[in-house]
């Protein structure tokens, strides 16, 4: 049942978040377009406007993201489709699982359509090496390969996003068991719930470095440029925390939906 | 045709009266098989179980009896039909003079005036 | 063993009582009529037998099942608000029921939606309400449930399509299923019941079969609804 839950949220999102992505993508050609040499100044004109409107839609696809899924897991627990969801012989934890799927699967379509629409766009020899040697640049005072510190980079913030988006679950969760004041009382719900898993992932940082003396000069000094085993250690660590943090919350999330819901 | 039913008395009485008509005027004759209970209530549009009410009283008053499997019949004796005939013929009747007398008419009266109706 | 067991059901919203102290048995193969006043707790109670709503205090049975995944196979509800993805065409609608009901039956869906005037490849966006409560009606009406609860299914309808629905549900019905009718439109739907529960201020104040209570009242059962809730 749940790849049949998954099959449905995954048309949606396809549904309105194509037009993001064949936005982005398209710019991003005309962009590559417009900026082939010897032109008048009336193109280089729509160039620029053409490469901020591809800068653009890619916050959209960001934001989007987000905002789709929040929007969506309201409407299909709490709204009128509610009626339908809850009726559907599934579990609630396929229900949550299907979300928590969907989610993923759009960061990672969103995530690759802006590579894709930066390549393409911006795409040149030079631009490219010059990238490569300012990243180099960081990665040589830190000791590490630029794959590493690339891969550790995005899977940060991928997972930072993704928390950020599992916060809001919860918080919708939270909210609609109120009688009144339930959208705001989501967001203020989902503000603090992130607020205390960030504030967690820094607490057992902080407590792992009780145990290794070089994490422990980052609280003390303030600064990252002082250990460079620091850096990696703290990279990995803060990765870890967050996929657990994320795991226990879908987890927390699926125990409160089961013990049931009250819709509207 | 089109089934009135009258929601102040019991639904399955006014299928009864329809059942009994039917047996009187012939449309089920002696011994033959009736339709499912289903699709008298098709017919009827009614409730099934209520159908199921009308002909289990039917069947109490033995005009109708059930053949294992097989479905319902019309009972073979045309003596009761007669006779539910013969009964049903004096409760209009009744009716009739019921209805004169509220008028202020009596019987010689009021045969007076069957009399004068054409057919 | 009951075929729906509701056992000292009790809902509050924040301090307000909205049913009080349920009890319940309804039997398979009825159709049973859900009576009263707006706000008397009717929809509240379809709710909980459906899982929109957690009890106060009490349980539900279905088949001895508590509600969940097991109940939810075999009860078809019609709620009494649109719950369709408004994204969605008709016969995407008919094969997302296909795909979670097992008891769906497509070509009975395609008869009735052709009875009711409707195409299949337009757009839910693109209806009023009340063809889109029609759409509802024959997603529910197609599947080969135990169980239909039909919350005033009457309400917004013309006459007849209100006749339409009730020869429906007639010939829809089997001796296997039971039929759960809210509606305080009393008058219309009543030669078509089994019993009628009258449900008032969170509270079931009367149950019968409805012929025997026109014998006993000597009148029909709007009538004794009437009587009884007099102003």
């Amino acid at each position: 049942m749940l790849i049949k839950l998954l099959k449905y949220d995954l048309k949606y999102m396809l549904k309105n978040m194509s037009v993001f992505y064949i936005l982005s993508l398209f710019f991003a050609i005309t962009t590559r377009l417009l900026s082939l040499p010897e032109q008048t100044i009336m193109l280089d004109i729509l160039g620029k406007i053409s490469s901020g409107c591809v800068i653009a839609m890619i916050a959209n696809i960001v934001i989007n993201t987000m905002m789709r899924s929040w929007i969506r897991f309201k409407e299909s627990l709490y709204k009128d489709e509610s009626y339908l969801t809850h009726t559907l012989p599934v579990t609630k934890s396929d229900i949550y699982n299907s979300k928590f799927i969907q989610t993923l699967i759009f960061f990672l379509i969103g995530f690759a359509v802006v590579l894709l629409s930066l390549f393409t766009a911006y795409y040149t020899p030079d631009a490219w090496t010059t990238i490569k040697e300012y990243i180099r640049t960081i990665t040589i005072g830190f000791n590490m390969s630029t794959t590493f510190f690339v891969s550790i980079a995005v899977i940060v913030i991928f997972l930072e996003l993704f928390n950020a988006i599992q916060c809001g679950f919860l918080g919708i969760i939270q909210g609609y068991k109120r009688n009144s004041g339930k959208v705001g009382f989501s967001v203020l719900y989902g503000f603090i719930i992130y607020l205390v898993a960030q504030t967690l992932v820094l607490g057992l940082v902080f407590a792992y470095g009780l145990f290794d003396p070089t994490v422990m000069e980052l609280f003390k000094t303030g600064t990252i440029s002082i250990d460079v085993n620091a850096f990696k250690t703290l990279a990995i660590i803060a990765s870890i925390l967050y996929v657990v943090i994320i795991l226990s919350m879908s987890v927390i999330c699926k125990r409160v939906l089961r013990k049931g819901v009250n819709v509207e | 045709m089109e089934f009135i039913f009258d929601n102040n008395i019991p639904i399955y009485i006014q299928l009864l009266d329809y059942m009994k008509i039917y047996l009187i005027s012939g449309v089920f004759k002696c011994g033959e098989k009736l339709p499912s209970v289903r699709e008298f209530a098709t017919t009827f549009n009614v409730n099934p179980n209520t159908m199921q009410k009308a002909l289990a009283e039917l069947e109490n008053m033995d005009l109708i009896y059930t053949e294992r499997t097989n479905g319902k019949y019309v009972t073979k004796d045309e003596k009761l039909i007669e006779k539910l005939k013969d009964e049903y013929a004096v409760t209009l009747a009744k009716s009739y003079f019921q209805g004169m007398k509220r008028i202020g008419l009596g019987k010689a009266e009021s045969i007076k005036y069957l009399e004068g109706i054409e057919e | 063993m009951e075929f729906l067991e509701i056992k000292n059901l009790s809902k509050k919203f924040d301090e307000k009582c909205v049913l009080n102290d349920i009890n319940l048995n309804l039997s398979s193969g009825k159709i049973i009529g859900l009576l009263g006043k707006n706000g008397a707790g009717k929809t509240t109670l379809i709710k909980l037998i459906n899982d929109l709503l957690t009890p106060t205090s009490g349980a539900i049975f279905v088949k001895g099942n508590k509600i969940g995944v097991e109940t939810k196979k075999i009860i078809s509800y019609l709620p009494e608000r649109t719950y369709l993805n408004n994204q969605m065409k008709v016969k995407e609608i008919f094969r997302y029921f296909e795909d979670f009901y097992d008891d769906f039956d497509i070509q009975k869906a395609m008869r009735l939606l052709k009875d009711l005037d409707l195409d299949e490849n337009q757009s839910l966006s693109k209806m009023s309400k009340g063809m889109k409560e029609k759409v509802q009606l024959v997603l529910v009406l197609s599947r080969e449930a135990e169980l239909y609860i039909l919350d005033e299914p009457l309400g917004g309808v013309d006459p007849a399509t209100r006749d339409y629905i009730l020869d429906t549900i007639l010939s829809n019905f089997n001796e296997n299923a039971s039929v759960i009718i809210s509606t305080h439109l009393i008058a219309d739907i009543e030669r078509i019941l089994d019993e009628a529960v009258f449900i008032d201020k969170g509270r079931i104040v009367l149950q019968g079969d409805t012929d025997d209570l026109r014998r006993q009242e000597n009148a029909s059962i709007d009538e004794i609804f009437r009587r009884m809730f007099k102003c």
